[in-house]
């Protein structure tokens, strides 16, 4: 995700690492490197030399505090100043409201709508929206599609072309439901009588929020949008898209700065259910390389239960197939493994790319191979001779090349996760984590 | 269009002027006086009083030309390096534009009495017609290939591929062309629905499947109606996909092997940052594109992932789209652009 950005900042901190004492040249540097890896994330320029500036100053201005090294030093200013930057995460509560989307075309406006909806219905509530995309043809088709697939009910009417009357009809129509989505036309902020519909729509709605849907490949541009749309209708709330792709959503950093709200979430695939809470915290942990537990934590109490994936086993060293099974199970659930992955405290780590090289597809076929295993196989890997290859993929109608591919990913796996624990014994990579916790105590 | 680059491509352009144009009253020879222009504002040549008049005058009838340092333009260069970074001009794209302007500029002599202005303009143009690279004219390219010519849109989620699709079908068609759309985009809920709305007002046939077909049918049929007509043109229009999918982009892979496009078109977006020139990297290296259509640009007066993605695949841009309705697509001249760019002030 942030995998670029991340490693050239990894690279500018690498050379404060063994310095002793706070050296001009070596700040200058790295303020240097601070920049252009903020830049190449699509972060407002000037917001970055706001940001370097502050940087510069206060590593060499502020005094070294006891038992912290230059590195951690800097990178505890460099991290607070970058927090600082996205602001505070956007509550969001779960009661009565209305929420108006405003963003620019093909922003993904309309897919953020449909996966909002699903992710409130499953916290339980009972959600409705109103499609008042009355310019773009198909909008409603596309809207009402994925809203009858979440059996959620979706207001609109194709050959109306007054949005305003729609969603005043819609709001009546559906004023039974707790929390009503009204979705708009993509605009952008040179277009005066556009922004003038979504004002008279955030006053007939009286939008409980406003939330800005970015792309996250939008660049300097994001902050005079932001601007523009902050000035029509006060945005509270930013939800960065697509984070899927290898954009960095720096220019969703800028709006944030720009609004002073903060980011409500993240869309991050092309499934409903591919839409995660922003943590700002974590999202610059993340950034950082420092790992982002707190989000793993809230995806997987949501998705499976404490008993499906012992964490804690597995992170102490028995692994058998038994548990690439669970995990495999529970995985599916939490969305691909590179996403897990990120979320996981790793530091500097680098996983070989095998371990990401499984699509869902092929994890599927994993578990179907595996459920013609004994139980006895499950649990002792080693046991699974030629013979036994054959009759479990006669059982799962696989090829034994795909139960001997099957036998390799959890080789990997297991070898991964020794590397872990072996790394976390040793103290080095999990430093992070330690300095993390230094972090939250300071502030 | 491109109003703001142009603003700020003026204000460094005066820069770099003032700057080389104050070696005219400091020559370069003269360490006492090191030039520096203040941080910001403009170059006062009044500093440079200090060398006492005849000496000046001295130097400037001897020598009768001066030599642009690398010191007289670095402070310029920067501004200029910031100017295109503010405008969306990805980082590595900046750094080749800078190094080909200082390259142009640095160690050139300075005739007295020839233009600075003429100077620096030519290095600016040069750096960004290299960039832009030639144009790509649609037309000419029908008339001289065999029909039905296949044209593919590729591109990343949201970046305009359909509406861009109905824009360029409405194009052609008005230019004489007969076409025909191939609702490639069976996995967006509501694509084929508007796609089949564009082409309706705009009278041109689709070829359409049910949501969740696989593309590549829908386009091979596509192909063939083009044959059993006559027709001109076909549009292939494709589902969005991200350049990290790679199972998406296999999907891609094939549709190329079953309908055979003469060309690939790249669609990305005016207002895309750094990215735009990652995913339009991969993009090349996996399905190949044979030009780019920019759209939004209507969005953005910066014009900068214009410059990035050219400048990365080397292709040339074909059009922009500046608007919302069918006729917002204009045929990209990187020669007009350029001039309209530097032009004036």
């Amino acid at each position: 995700m942030l995998d670029n950005l991340s490693s050239s900042l990894k690279d500018a901190l690498k050379k404060l690492a063994g310095k002793t004492v706070v050296d001009r040249a070596a700040v200058d540097e790295l303020v240097k490197d601070l920049q252009r890896a903020l830049i190449s994330a699509d972060v407002n320029v000037k917001l970055v030399m706001e940001l370097s500036k502050a940087v510069r100053t206060r590593s060499l201005d502020e005094q070294l505090p006891k038992g912290t090294n230059v590195r951690e030093h800097v990178l505890r200013i460099v991290y607070q100043e970058l927090v600082r930057l996205v602001w505070a995460s956007t509550e969001v509560r779960l009661e009565p409201q209305t929420i108006l989307m405003a963003g620019l075309q093909g922003s993904g406006k309309t897919t953020t709508t449909a996966k909002l909806a699903r992710y409130f219905q499953k916290k339980g509530m009972k959600v409705a929206v109103i499609c008042a995309d009355t310019f773009r043809p198909g909008a409603y088709d596309q809207l009402n599609t994925l809203c009858t697939k979440i059996h959620v009910p979706c207001f609109g009417n194709p050959a109306e072309k007054d949005a305003l009357k729609i969603t005043r009809e819609g709001l009546v129509a559906l004023k039974d439901h707790e929390l009503i989505i009204v979705d708009t036309q993509g605009r952008h902020a040179l277009e005066a009588d556009l922004i003038q519909e979504i004002i008279d729509l955030n006053i007939i709605t009286k939008a409980t929020h406003r939330w800005l849907v970015i792309d996250a490949a939008l660049g300097q541009q994001a902050s005079e949008q932001a601007k523009r749309f902050h000035e029509a209708i006060g945005i509270d709330g930013v939800i960065i898209t697509k984070m899927d792709g290898t954009a960095k959503g720096g220019g969703a950093m800028s709006a944030v700065a720009e609004t002073k709200s903060g980011i409500a979430f993240i869309g991050a695939g092309e499934t409903i259910d591919d839409l995660e809470r922003f943590d700002a915290d974590g999202f610059i942990s993340r950034m950082l390389g420092m790992g982002d537990l707190k989000a793993l934590y809230e995806k997987a109490t949501e998705a499976i239960n404490a008993e499906d994936v012992d964490m804690n086993a597995m992170m102490k060293g028995k692994f058998t197939l038994r548990d690439m099974y669970k995990q495999l199970e529970a995985l599916n659930k939490m969305g691909p493994l590179k996403q897990i992955m990120g979320m996981l405290p790793l530091g500097n780590m680098e996983l070989p790319d095998g371990v990401y090289d499984v699509t869902s597809t092929k994890m599927l076929r994993y578990r179907i191979i595996m459920d013609s295993m004994t139980p006895k196989e499950l649990d002792e890997p080693t046991l699974i001779n030629s013979s036994r290859m054959s009759r479990i993929a006669h059982g799962s109608g696989a090829k034994p090349d795909e139960v001997r591919e099957l036998l390799k990913y959890f080789k990997t796996m297991q070898r991964t996760l020794k590397g872990l624990r072996g790394a976390g014994a040793g103290g080095g990579k999990f430093n992070m984590q330690r300095l993390m916790k230094r972090f939250s105590g300071q502030q | 269009m491109f109003g703001g680059l142009k603003e700020r491509l003026q204000a460094a352009r005066n820069r770099l002027s003032s700057s080389i144009g104050a070696v005219v009253a400091t020559p370069v020879a003269e360490p006492v006086v090191p030039h520096l222009p203040p941080a910001a504002g403009t170059t006062e040549p009044e500093k440079t009083a200090a060398p006492g008049f005849v000496e000046k005058v001295k130097v400037l009838v001897l020598e009768r030309e001066l030599i642009v340092s690398d010191k007289n333009i670095a402070e310029a260069l920067s501004e200029l390096e910031m100017t295109l970074l503010e405008s969306d001009v990805a980082l590595p794209v900046t750094d080749a534009i800078i190094i080909s302007v200082r390259k142009n500029l640095v160690g050139r002599h300075r005739k007295i009495g020839e233009s600075v202005d003429a100077m620096v303009v030519s290095a600016l143009k040069s750096a960004l017609l290299e960039v832009l690279g030639k144009g790509f004219d649609l037309k000419e390219y029908i008339n001289t290939h065999p029909r039905p010519v296949k044209i593919l849109f590729t591109g990343v989620n949201g970046t305009g591929k359909t509406t861009s699709v109905a824009k360029i079908g409405s194009y052609l068609h008005k230019q004489g062309f007969s076409v025909v759309i191939g609702a490639g985009d069976t996995y967006r809920a509501g694509a084929i629905e508007q796609i089949a709305v564009h082409a309706e007002r705009i009278g041109i046939k689709v070829i359409q499947h049910q949501e969740g077909a696989d593309p590549s049918a829908v386009l091979f049929d596509t192909v063939q109606y083009a044959i059993s007509h006559k027709i001109d043109v076909v549009l292939a229009d494709t589902a969005g996909r991200f350049h990290t999918k790679s199972n998406l982009m296999n999907q891609l892979d094939k549709i190329k092997r079953v309908m055979k496009p003469d060309l690939v078109i790249y669609v990305d977006e005016a207002v895309a940052g750094n990215d735009a020139v990652i995913r339009a990297a991969e993009f090349d290296r996996t399905v190949g594109a044979d030009a780019i259509v920019l759209t939004k640009a209507d969005m953005d007066s910066r014009g900068g992932a214009a410059i990035s993605i050219a400048h990365t695949i080397g292709k040339p841009l074909m059009f922009l789209g500046v608007g919302q309705s069918y006729d917002d697509i204009i045929p990209f001249d990187p020669a007009g652009v350029v001039d309209e760019l530097l032009d004036g002030a």
